[in-house]
């Protein structure tokens, strides 16, 4: 019944990684924040802000945001992918000629 | 099922042959007068006439022997006095079925008689050309056999709720009954007690279930899909937009959606919350600042402000070693 391609997985592993480092960042995003604060600071003392770089450090990996690659959510693509649509040029292009993205036209001028 | 209508007069020559011959088991005979029987047009017929079929085969499947063809029952004398004599091999047949049933004999008797009796009477009428009265048939019918399978029914299609595709099968049927005695008057006849014994239980099994059950949602759901019109004009296409939330209530009320979490006051104002700090030093130096920023931040809660300075608070606390050595 439905007219669109049905994903029930993710394209590929790549993706599904990515995933799970936004979920890893979602949570950690707090503390993150908060050790961070104390890290990037010239009013504390600097043994407390090494203290807190050591504790920074010992947060798993995946927590970190910038680990992050915003890739195309059609197929995965790390590269020319448009923030605004989360789509890679290629994909953008043929939603774009077929008249599935709206507001988008053929530039001309 | 489909077996070519046979005169009557051929049934009792030929049951009364095979009673002579020794070998043939009652059982047989049995089977060839059932099998000789006429057909029956409409369905409900049918239908009887398969109840009828299968309670005499199951009779059959418990015979063992059979007992006394002599036995006479006080049914006869009934049946006599009813419409037409009934077949006396038919009887005996009914008879010997009844009386190798475990159950109550007398009557599983009459019932088979009855039945006869009803087939009888129909055939008698399709030769004259006569309509077939449901009503006196249905009146006939005995309650007791039949109210299990009803109520059964009517719970299940209670439950279920068919309607359409599945509700033209049952449905027609009892709207014919009723149109039917709708014709006659409702006092007139011997009450079938149907309705009120057997309505009582459906609602009883109803209420065991928790209300609304599903059934009953998806019913909903049915009868607001049928009943959706699609809109005559821009007035209903908007309105039904503005219901499903496409479109926004004018007039415009900015704060839609927001909810109002704590006032203002408790944004800006978190030095209450800074009591367990010390009150000189750096960390108070450092805690004053956190407190600027998150009165300036429109984005969190009051709640995740106040984490936050807990957080730093307990964070402090485990470090107060450290920074004693400092």
């Amino acid at each position: 019944p439905c007219p669109r391609q049905v994903r029930s997985y993710y394209v590929d592993w790549r993706m599904l990684r990515d995933v799970k480092r936004r979920k890893m960042a979602y949570e950690y995003a707090d503390e993150r924040l908060r050790i961070n604060a104390i890290r990037k600071n010239s009013i504390l003392p600097r043994e407390l802000q090494e203290v807190a770089d050591k504790e920074i450090a010992a947060l798993p990996r995946d927590s970190c945001p910038a680990r992050i690659r915003n890739r195309c959510v059609i197929t995965s693509r790390p590269r020319g992918v448009k923030r605004r649509w989360r789509l890679s040029r290629i994909v953008f292009r043929h939603f774009a000629d077929h008249a599935q993205m709206s507001g988008v036209q053929r530039a001309m001028w | 099922k489909d077996k070519s209508a046979a005169s009557k007069d051929g049934t009792p020559e030929g049951a009364s042959k095979r009673q002579e011959d020794g070998t043939e088991t009652p059982k047989q005979q049995l089977l060839d007068i059932i099998g000789d029987m006429k057909v029956e047009v409409s369905y409900r017929k049918k239908l009887e006439q398969l109840k009828g079929r299968e309670r005499k085969k199951q009779a059959l499947k418990k015979l063992e022997g059979l007992d006394d063809e002599s036995y006479v029952p006080q049914g006869t004398t009934e049946d006599t006095q009813r419409h037409k004599p009934l077949n006396p091999e038919l009887v005996k047949a009914a008879s010997a079925v009844a009386s190798s049933l475990p159950r109550n004999k007398k009557e599983t008797e009459s019932e088979l008689l009855a039945q006869l009796r009803r087939h009888e009477e129909t055939t008698d009428k399709q030769k004259k050309g006569g309509t077939i009265n449901i009503r006196n048939v249905i009146s006939e019918m005995t309650v007791k056999r039949q109210t299990p399978a009803q109520r059964g029914a009517r719970i299940s299609s209670h439950i279920s709720l068919q309607l359409d595709e599945d509700g033209q099968r049952t449905r027609p049927e009892r709207s014919s009954a009723q149109s039917v005695a709708s014709t006659r008057s409702l006092k007139v006849g011997k009450r079938l007690n149907i309705f009120t014994k057997a309505s009582g239980e459906p609602e009883h099994a109803l209420k065991t279930v928790s209300s609304p059950t599903i059934w009953d949602l998806e019913f909903a759901k049915e009868v607001a899909a049928v009943t959706a019109q699609p809109p005559r004009n821009g007035f209903e296409e908007m309105i039904q937009w503005t219901k499903e939330g496409i479109l926004w209530e004018f007039p415009i009320d900015n704060e839609v959606g927001m909810e109002d979490d704590g006032e203002f006051h408790e944004h800006i104002f978190l030095d209450k919350h800074l009591e367990g700090f010390p009150k000189e030093g750096p960390i108070r130096h450092f805690m004053e600042l956190v407190i600027c920023g998150l009165s300036k931040n429109p984005y969190l809660t009051v709640k995740q402000k106040v984490e936050h300075i807990e957080w730093f608070q307990k964070y402090f606390e485990e470090k107060k070693e450290l920074l004693q050595e400092i």
